[in-house]
């Protein structure tokens, strides 16, 4: 549907699991999982579904862009692509040959955060998809045709989603500018001139660094039995030889003391507004009154924010928010989509006046109770499927320290009161805390230098 | 931000529906049991039990969509749609929403090129409040002035907004050109002209010959009692008074002769995105199923023969593939791609390339087999929901096919066969009849295109449109 906007929906989407939400009703749906600690330090969760004859397997590697360096930002997004450019048993090209010839298909992303590869095949696929992934995690090659073919690849993927998206340009901007300490600075996808500069030993140290199999979390869920997962584990995973995880990010981004602003002029039709304001990392205890907050001000038509700019002011064509699952402190983000030819720093007041008004008076009993029925819903729309159940079990436990927490998650929604969202406003959403990207179209009058 | 690997989604996705009409099933996938029922007034409705996620998922096709737009009005069956819920009978569009939001459903509305979909989800404790929204928006809406003004001049921004992105908008200028501007190749959505000609009254006119129970398909899957159902649903859209509505008559338009190219200049793009191919096949076709292996080893999955060669072997993109987007009559097949701006002739010629080796060597029986197991490997997933199996049961009604699309489909999977796979190029892959559709900065590229097609068209991205009827003759 076109009115939503494509643009940020998929953001959306992406970060969705991160945070799940229910009430009370989601506590009857905690369903078994079995765990299994590897001798090489790899942790193993397995949910056992029988509804159809398929299998989901997650491996989140504890490295993202946040481990990175200036010089080689990018890197984690570009070793996630070498991880599937052949290794000892499966060559270059072998490992999706393979897979797509056994019914299988595979996947993967990198965040700030994490590195996540993901396969979806049939289960009498899965002798094979663990050979290939142990193989791939203790003998990986590094063919230099190859890497000169997927730098090309990532190059392409950046023009795709950064050059010659506004979206993606504003979000880079937005990022570097509201992190002046933290790694947390620099795109995922990385600059383009790193992305033209990375050498094989970057790649090689990159892998020494971050993918022990004790900085793993592997995730199965589908028609299989703890049981045959753990046998395999012990013949393809167990005899993988751990070493030391990467070094901790210790930089701590300082307060921000005052507002940040920036513009982007670019050729458009639209112009672009977004609002990044530090908060604190995922396993806060304000993960959860930041969403309800977030639920009751973006989530929905009936939203403040939507009502305010979509519907009474008419001033956006959308209006949204988003916090990724993130280790340290990082942003929520604001975004808003104005009309053509409308300022955006008319969306801007508008948010802010509503950003006001939720620090100064608390949240009806109903929109409370509201948000609390949207997480729900979303809740079971996330593990109603393999695939769902998978991620966000895996998100859990990397981003929660423990996908127990998933189960929580209910009673801690439930815990929330209309003061808790009433301090969270005030806490976060101030002026000297947030970072303002605005992307202007050049031939709005705006003049290019 | 996220990086993924691959993006085969995004151009898959927005068909999703009628592709899953052409999957195939793996081991032990049956269709779930489900029952059709016809109500007094003509609705169709079609109930499936699925226990075990406490959702209700609804899905109405009314058989018209976007090729009942009046000629001008494109996107017409669009806003209608989208209006729905913007005040009815008995709500304003504010309550509807609140009332909507406050029990966590979800309910969206749009026209695709052959039927109009209303989907909804509630939460089964919900369900009679779900219910009661859902048969207030289809049977009910009032289409306030205010709100056809409201959601017109989003929509038209919403079209601008699209262009800043050539990916968004390479389907809508590729369609356009390809059925010059007539039956699938308008704008689903309306274009920056079709939306300034419409108003309330053109929107109360398409509905009131339109939305009918007659000229509807209803499907419930989920965890809900089927016969409490049916007795609700009776007493709710039973009551919608039965009227005729005259057929949508889409014009069946053939594939095109000889070669064509469409330049839409875009300054600012750094990359290249181009679609090649031509007009197709229709959702019955008695080949869908050796259509759908061919695809798959041509371009339908990571190691297709175009991404092969396009992204893992040269590094020319991130992604290459191609599909075929069959509908009730012939449908648009094409190649989908994108390069950096000096790589755009190498990358066309490789696509090219590609399509000649598919006639020239054909598929060898290793590749006949690998995509017999993709393709029953990956269908699983694909009905996994009661959302999917509510769409899928809709659209294969509407489409007049049935059970065994899911229930066969390994059978006749395994029945295709080298033989079969090499009639199936010759008749639905087309190599000297093409139409392309570039978009890219025309300064830097132009001159090279021009050895594509003889007969060769240009536009900027900021007119307005995407490729109307009228042009062809200019």
């Amino acid at each position: 549907m076109k009115t939503s906007g494509m643009r940020f929906a998929a953001v959306l989407w992406l970060c969705a699991a991160g945070f799940a939400g229910t009430s009370a009703r989601a506590q009857e749906q905690k369903f078994p999982v079995e765990t299994k600690t590897l001798k090489n330090g790899m942790k193993v969760l397995v949910q056992s579904d029988h509804s159809i004859p398929n299998v989901a397997l997650y491996i989140f590697y504890r490295v993202g862009s946040r481990n990175e360096r200036p010089g080689t930002t990018g890197l984690s997004h570009f070793f996630e692509h070498m991880m599937f450019n052949g290794a000892k048993k499966y060559g270059p090209g072998d490992l999706d040959k393979v897979m797509e010839a056994h019914g299988g298909s595979n996947n993967a992303y990198t965040s700030r955060d994490v590195t996540v590869y993901q396969d979806w095949f049939p289960r009498s696929t899965m002798p094979l998809i663990f050979d290939i992934e142990g193989d791939r995690i203790e003998n990986l090659s590094f063919d230099p045709a190859k890497i000169k073919s997927e730098r090309e690849v990532v190059a392409s993927e950046r023009r795709l989603s950064v050059d010659n998206e506004n979206g993606g340009v504003l979000d880079e901007q937005l990022w570097a500018t509201a992190f002046i300490a933290h790694t947390y600075q620099w795109p995922v996808v990385g600059w383009m001139s790193d992305i033209e500069h990375w050498t094989m030993d970057d790649l090689k140290r990159h892998f020494a660094m971050g993918y022990s199999p004790s900085n793993a979390t592997m995730v199965v869920v589908g028609d299989v039995s703890a049981d045959e997962v753990f046998q395999l584990c012990e013949k393809y995973i167990e005899p993988i030889p751990s070493h030391a995880p990467p070094p901790p990010v210790t930089t701590v981004e300082p307060e921000q003391l005052g507002e940040r602003r920036l513009v982007v002029h670019k050729e458009a039709q639209l112009p672009l507004l977004m609002i990044g304001y530090h908060v604190p990392q995922t396993k806060n205890d304000d993960f959860y009154a930041l969403n309800i907050l977030r639920t009751v001000l973006f989530d929905g038509e009936s939203s403040r924010m939507y009502q305010r700019l979509v519907d009474k002011d008419q001033i956006a064509l959308e209006v949204a928010s988003e916090i990724q699952p993130a280790f340290d402190p990082t942003l929520a983000i604001v975004f808003a989509q104005p009309k053509q030819g409308v300022d955006p720093q008319k969306c801007e007041k508008a948010i802010y006046e509503e950003l006001e008004r939720a620090k100064a008076t608390v949240i009806t009993d109903q929109e409370l109770e509201k948000a609390k029925n949207i997480r729900l819903m979303e809740f079971y729309q996330q593990m109603r499927t393999i695939n769902g159940r998978a991620n966000t079990m895996g998100t859990y436990e990397v981003f929660f320290g423990d996908y127990g927490k998933l189960f929580e998650a209910a009673k801690n929604y439930a815990a929330v009161s209309k003061e808790d969202v009433q301090r969270v406003a005030k806490a976060y959403f101030g002026a000297n805390n947030r970072t303002v990207a605005t992307l202007l179209p050049e031939n709005d009058g705006q003049a290019k230098q | 931000m996220r990086t993924a690997r691959n993006c085969a989604h995004i151009f898959v996705a927005v068909f999703a529906l009628l592709i899953a009409a052409m999957n195939v099933c793996a081991q032990a996938i049956k269709m779930p049991p489900h029952e059709k029922i016809v109500l007094k007034n003509g609705l169709t409705v079609l109930l499936m039990e699925k226990h075990g996620v406490p959702i209700v998922s609804f899905a109405a096709l009314v058989k018209s969509g976007a090729t009942a737009d009046p000629v001008g009005q494109e996107g017409l069956a669009s806003e209608t749609a989208q209006l729905l819920r913007k005040g009815t009978q008995k709500r304003s569009a504010q309550q509807f929403a609140a009332d909507l939001d406050f029990i966590g459903g979800s309910f969206e509305a749009g026209a695709g090129a052959d039927f109009t979909t209303l989907s909804a989800e509630f939460l089964t404790k919900d369900l009679a409040k779900g219910l009661d929204l859902f048969a207030d928006a289809l049977l009910r809406p009032t289409f306030p002035q205010e709100e056809v003004d409201k959601s017109l001049a989003q929509n038209l921004d919403a079209v601008r907004g699209s262009k800043d992105e050539a990916r968004q908008v390479l389907r809508l200028y590729y369609y356009g050109y390809l059925y010059d501007g007539r039956g699938y190749g308008r704008p689903e959505e309306g274009d920056e002209l079709s939306l300034t000609k419409m108003n309330r009254a053109s929107i109360v006119k398409f509905y009131e010959a339109n939305y009918a129970p007659e000229n509807t398909i209803l499907a419930v899957a989920g965890e809900f009692n089927a016969g409490e159902l049916r007795n609700k649903l009776e007493e709710t859209l039973g009551t919608w008074p039965a009227k005729s509505v005259t057929p949508v008559a889409i014009p069946a338009i053939g594939a095109a002769k000889g070669k064509r190219l469409l330049l839409v200049d875009k300054p600012d793009a750094t990359q290249t995105y181009f679609a090649i191919g031509n007009v197709e096949t229709s959702a019955g076709d008695p080949d869908r199923v050796a259509i759908r292996v061919v695809n798959t080893i041509f371009g339908g999955r990571f190691t297709s023969m175009l991404n092969e060669a396009l992204r893992v072997e040269s590094g020319l993109t991130y992604g290459a593939n191609a599909s075929f987007d069959p509908r009730k009559e012939p449908g648009p097949f094409g190649i989908y791609t994108f390069t950096k701006n000096d790589t755009t002739v190498e990358a066309m010629d490789m696509a090219l390339e590609v399509l000649r080796k598919l006639h020239k060597d054909g598929i060898t029986a290793e590749q006949l087999a690998s995509a017999k197991s993709y393709i029953k490997g990956q269908f699983p997933p694909s009905i996994e929901t009661s959302k999917d199996l509510a769409q899928r049961i809709a659209g294969d009604e509407f489409y007049g096919l049935d059970d065994s699309e899911v229930n066969q489909l390994e059978a006749r999977i395994d029945a295709v066969t080298l033989d079969m796979a090499r009639q199936v190029i010759q008749k639905h892959f087309p190599e000297e009849n093409l139409v392309f559709v570039v978009i890219g900065k025309a300064a830097a590229i132009a001159p090279a295109l021009k050895k594509y097609a003889d007969k060769q068209n240009a536009r900027e991205i900021a007119d307005p449109g995407f490729w109307m009827a009228e042009q062809s003759k200019k």
